[in-house]
């Protein structure tokens, strides 16, 4: 995941704070996760969110969804659903019209992976 | 269920904020999956969903594997004036939909 | 699975703390072990509260299901703590106090036969946190080092100045000091334990047996109302329409409800009036394209898995294939296991009470967090606001920990009723319809042998179902669409691992997922293949012309704790010396869960075949450690009425679409007289690995009992359960 972090940042460091991630704690299998990301933001022209990137830890491939707000969005928030193979954390990296970036993380945890023990 | 629903407001004021939903039935079949026989079943997934506001970008994504099937986006606009919302969905082998919906603001 | 987090600020004395977190789950009116929450009670740590009188309450985050591992986690406990056994009782934490003290007490998941050995080391540190912590209180209160002090049965001592006290006194004190360091702790030698290893009577023993224990079917909440539901029957089916008019006016009814898109309930003042008025209610269902499965359709289908050309490889070594074409002479078998459901005696129930500023669930769980997710997702409500209590299970078997669908329901009805605790009770034809079935597999053995009857090669083929392709699909995609599990037993390594090396082998799946739902069947895949492989054993020792157990050992020089259980088994059973007039014996051995498990059973068979009795069965079991050698015995013969009553008389077969057993007239179990008497031999050899106990034995008795039938016979048994031969248990 941190290389595809790095692709997205181009290496820029990518402070905690400003992102709100809401994802449930516990999920049973992880086939349909809602999530909502959310920035504290005025939505101006001169202060925005430009972009919301969403990451996965141990899904095959890290990427969730990158999301892009246009000047009538009026709020840095969305949500939708995510597949999580495993217990992991989930990163929501949002870039900001300044330049910077800034993330939160949830660790979710499935009640499920408990049930087979490390088989893989 | 239709191939895409969208879920606008009816009344609305201009300059209020208003969330917006768009669900599209689609398997996101990630490409990581297998058949019974052991072959790799192919990816096919939305790639892209846009909206635009009287022709204006609001809210564009970019789908990868990991997202649920049958893709739901809930986002926000803040309204101006009475105009035509588009919903556009774009993916792997083609896929190609569009719907649109008139945002009445009064 | 070292580190704990023993959380600082939850070791104030306050009794709004103390009140809201031990008061959680304590204030319901169930549960005897339970304490009654005393104001201002503190925790010494998240494991071990002691009350000012001495009690010690030992928290422990698995399920009691009837296996014993509550008690037994709780001496593992008390054996670090040092604490008076006889002044111990337990509490369950919820999994809501879980997330809020950051997993504290880590999995709540008791499935896999892991209660124990996936928590022994943490919790046997936590309770010595608490006994050091309690030390260190006492040291300070005398001015005196800790290493001064002795401590046994809860009291202190202090030999130069003839002090004394009891952790009842100190434990306030010890509440307030920082917790030790988990890695520095030293945990007593298992060779020194006196109160783990001991076979303790079961905490709760008093209150099963007299009645007083209260099960999630007999919860009754003030203002409760009851509900049974009813879903499509055809897997995969829907809930097309149903005519609430026609039973709204019944005596009870007060609601009739569309559960989801699959399923639909009555809610009413009494469940019997629920049920009656459910019996009465039209319903027209979209059953779907399942509606023609059968089990004939099934079979087929696994059949032509038997030589299908492609198949996942679970253990190879050599190449079978090349040794069994170039054999002098070959055998061959097909085996069959059926569909079978885990039949608990407690119907699968929930509670559940949802308003938008909270959603509680009682329930009967084997993973208290499961059943928090299900609450989550289906309430909609964010974590703060759900709780789920856990109430001990009339039965879980595995059909209770990975499947919440009777929690989701609850709440789904719940949330129709906001602020009335809504009790679901399934009936048992629900309970029986909507299992999560073991699966159905067939398999072909080719044996090879040499011109001088030695085995060469050795194919076994499975075909069919995969649970986790259907439970678990992310651990299948990680394999390459192979599902590991369907290798239980006969695995190349890790805690199921075969106990042979054969010279060629080759133990691959053709996976055929019928569309009946799969689920973890108490031993799960190591029932069906323990009978193939222990069967097949069998089969090519006697087309060598060999005794099977002098067979076997052939192939096992690698495998010495399996060896050991085998011959404990043998020598026990007097395999060496004939067996007493009239009767027959067999073997089998197997390693799951970490465990080495064997079996040898003395049986008779009468004239027609048709009659057996089962008369002795030797059991051997090497689990590295024995925390409860008794609760092990029991364990061991509880394993075997529920995989006997699976051998002679369980399978859920398919018609239209849905399974056809609906009660136990068609899925019976074995009754006292049937049940053989059970020798248990406990040997621990100890080592790095703590092996299972819930699960590992099951899977023995059946392929011994179907050798030793060959034995009386001639008759070479293949499939089973063995009352679709005619042949009943006496």
């Amino acid at each position: 995941m941190q290389s595809t972090l790095r692709e997205l940042t181009g290496g820029a460091p990518v402070q905690r704070g400003r992102v709100k991630l809401q994802l449930p704690p516990l999920v049973e299998n992880g086939n349909s996760v809602a999530f909502t990301v959310a920035v504290d933001s005025p939505m101006t022209a001169d202060d925005h969110v430009r972009a919301i990137h969403v990451l996965t830890e141990q899904n095959p491939q890290p990427n969730v969804m990158s999301v892009r707000f246009g000047p009538r969005a009026g709020k840095a928030q969305f949500s939708s659903r995510t597949r999580l193979a495993d217990s992991q954390t989930v990163h929501a990296v949002a870039e900001l019209s300044d330049g910077s970036f800034w993330s939160d993380t949830v660790d979710v945890v499935v009640t499920l992976s408990a049930c087979i023990g490390d088989l893989v | 269920m239709a191939e895409a629903i969208v879920s606008v407001p009816a009344a609305v004021k201009s300059g209020e904020l208003i969330e917006l939903k768009a669900l599209i039935r689609h398997p996101m079949e990630t490409g990581f999956r297998h058949t019974q026989n052991g072959e790799r079943i192919p990816r096919n997934i939305i790639t892209e969903f846009s909206c635009t506001y009287a022709g204006e970008p609001v809210f564009s994504a970019k789908l990868y594997p990991s997202v649920t099937a049958n893709p739901l986006l809930t986002f926000f606009l803040r309204a101006a004036t009475t105009a035509e919302l588009v919903f556009r969905w774009r993916g792997d082998n083609g896929f190609d939909v569009t719907e649109r919906a008139l945002l009445r603001v009064g | 699975m070292d580190t704990i987090d023993f959380n600082r600020r939850s070791f104030l004395v306050s009794s709004a703390m103390a009140g809201g977190g031990l008061a959680i789950g304590l204030q319901l009116p169930f549960g005897a072990t339970s304490a009654q929450a005393a104001g201002g009670t503190p925790e010494v740590n998240a494991w071990v509260v002691i009350k000012p009188d001495d009690t010690v309450v030992v928290r422990v985050a698995r399920s009691e299901m009837g296996q014993g591992t509550i008690t037994g986690l709780a001496q593992l406990v008390a054996e670090e703590l040092e604490c008076d056994w006889s002044k111990v009782t337990t509490e369950y934490p919820t999994p809501g106090e879980n997330l809020r003290r950051k997993r504290v007490w880590q999995s709540f998941s008791t499935g896999g036969s892991r209660g124990i050995r996936t928590s022994h080391d943490y919790v046997r540190r936590g309770g010595a946190a608490a006994r050091i912590m309690l030390l260190q209180a006492a040291a300070q209160a005398w001015g005196v080092p800790a290493s001064e002090l002795a401590v046994d049965k809860g009291v202190i001592t202090h030999a130069t100045s003839g002090r004394r006290t009891t952790y009842g006194r100190m434990a306030a004190a010890a509440a307030k000091l920082a917790p030790p360091e988990a890695k520095s702790i030293q945990l007593k030698d298992p060779k020194a334990w006196k109160i783990a290893g001991k076979p303790l009577q079961r905490l709760g023993l008093v209150e099963k047996v007299t009645g007083r224990q209260i099960y999630g079917a007999d919860l009754k909440l003030p203002g409760m109302v009851n509900a049974t539901i009813r879903e499509c029957p055809v897997f995969g089916g829907k809930l097309k329409s149903y005519d609430a008019a026609k039973v709204s006016g019944m005596k009870g009814v007060k609601q009739v409800l569309r559960v989801g898109d699959t399923a639909v309930a009555v809610v009413a003042d009494t469940w019997w009036h629920a049920k009656k008025a459910l019996d009465s209610l039209p319903v027209e269902w979209d059953y779907g394209d399942n509606v023609r499965v059968s089990s004939a359709t099934i079979a087929a289908d696994l059949k032509a898995g038997l030589d299908a050309p492609k198949a996942f490889v679970g253990n190879q070594s050599g190449n079978a294939p090349e040794a069994l074409a170039a054999a002098a002479s070959k055998i061959e078998a097909v085996y069959s296991y059926p569909y079978q459901n885990h039949a608990p005696m407690e119907p699968m129930n929930a509670t559940a009470r949802y308003t938008p500023e909270k959603c509680e669930v009682w329930v009967p769980t084997q993973d208290g967090e499961s059943s928090f997710a299900a609450v989550l997702a289906a309430s909609g409500l964010p974590a703060d606001k759900c709780e789920v209590y856990k109430i001990d299970l009339g039965g879980g078997f595995g059909r209770r920990g990975a499947f919440q669908d009777y929690v989701r329901q609850a709440v789904l009805i719940a949330k129709q009723m906001p602020g009335t605790p809504v009790k679901l009770l399934w009936t048992r034809e629900e309970d029986m319809r909507q299992g999560r079935y073991h699966p159905v597999m067939q398999c072909k053995l080719t044996g090879g042998f040499d011109a001088d009857k030695r085995l060469t090669g050795l194919h076994m083929r499975l075909s069919g179902q995969s649970i986790l392709a259907s439970v678990r699909p992310a651990v299948v995609e990680k394999a390459g669409g192979k599902d590991p599990l369907s290798f239980q037993g006969v695995a190349d390594g890790g805690e199921h691992s075969i106990g042979y090396s054969f010279p060629n082998l080759l133990i691959d799946h053709a996976m055929r997922n019928p569309h009946v739902p799969p689920g973890f069947w108490r031993g799960v895949n190591i029932n069906q293949n323990a009978i193939f492989m222990e069967c097949f054993m069998d089969e090519l020792a006697h087309a060598a012309g060999q005794d099977p157990l002098a067979f076997r050992r052939q192939f096992m020089s690698r495998y010495p704790r399996n060896l050991a259980v085998l011959d404990a088994v043998a020598e026990r059973i007097g395999w060496d010396k004939p067996a007493p007039a009239g009767r027959h014996r067999g073997l089998a051995q197997m390693k799951a869960f970490d465990s080495f498990v064997a079996a040898a059973c003395e049986i008779s068979v009468d004239s027609t075949g048709k009659k057996v009795k089962v008369h002795r069965i030797v059991a051997a079991t090497d689990p590295g450690y024995a925390v409860n050698p008794a609760q092990i015995e029991r364990q061991i013969a509880g394993s075997f009425v529920y995989g006997l009553s699976a051998l002679f008389m369980q399978e859920c077969t398919v018609k239209d679409g849905r399974i056809e057993q609906d009660n136990f007239h068609t899925y019976n179990s074995m009754r006292i007289a049937q049940m053989p008497k059970v020798e248990c031999i406990v040997m621990p050899s100890g080592g790095p690995v703590w092996g299972g106990i819930g699960e590992p034995t099951i899977c023995v008795a059946a392929p011994a009992v179907l050798n030793a039938y060959f034995r009386a016979t001639g008759n070479r048994l293949r499939s089973v359960p063995l009352k679709n031969h005619g042949i009943e248990l006496v």
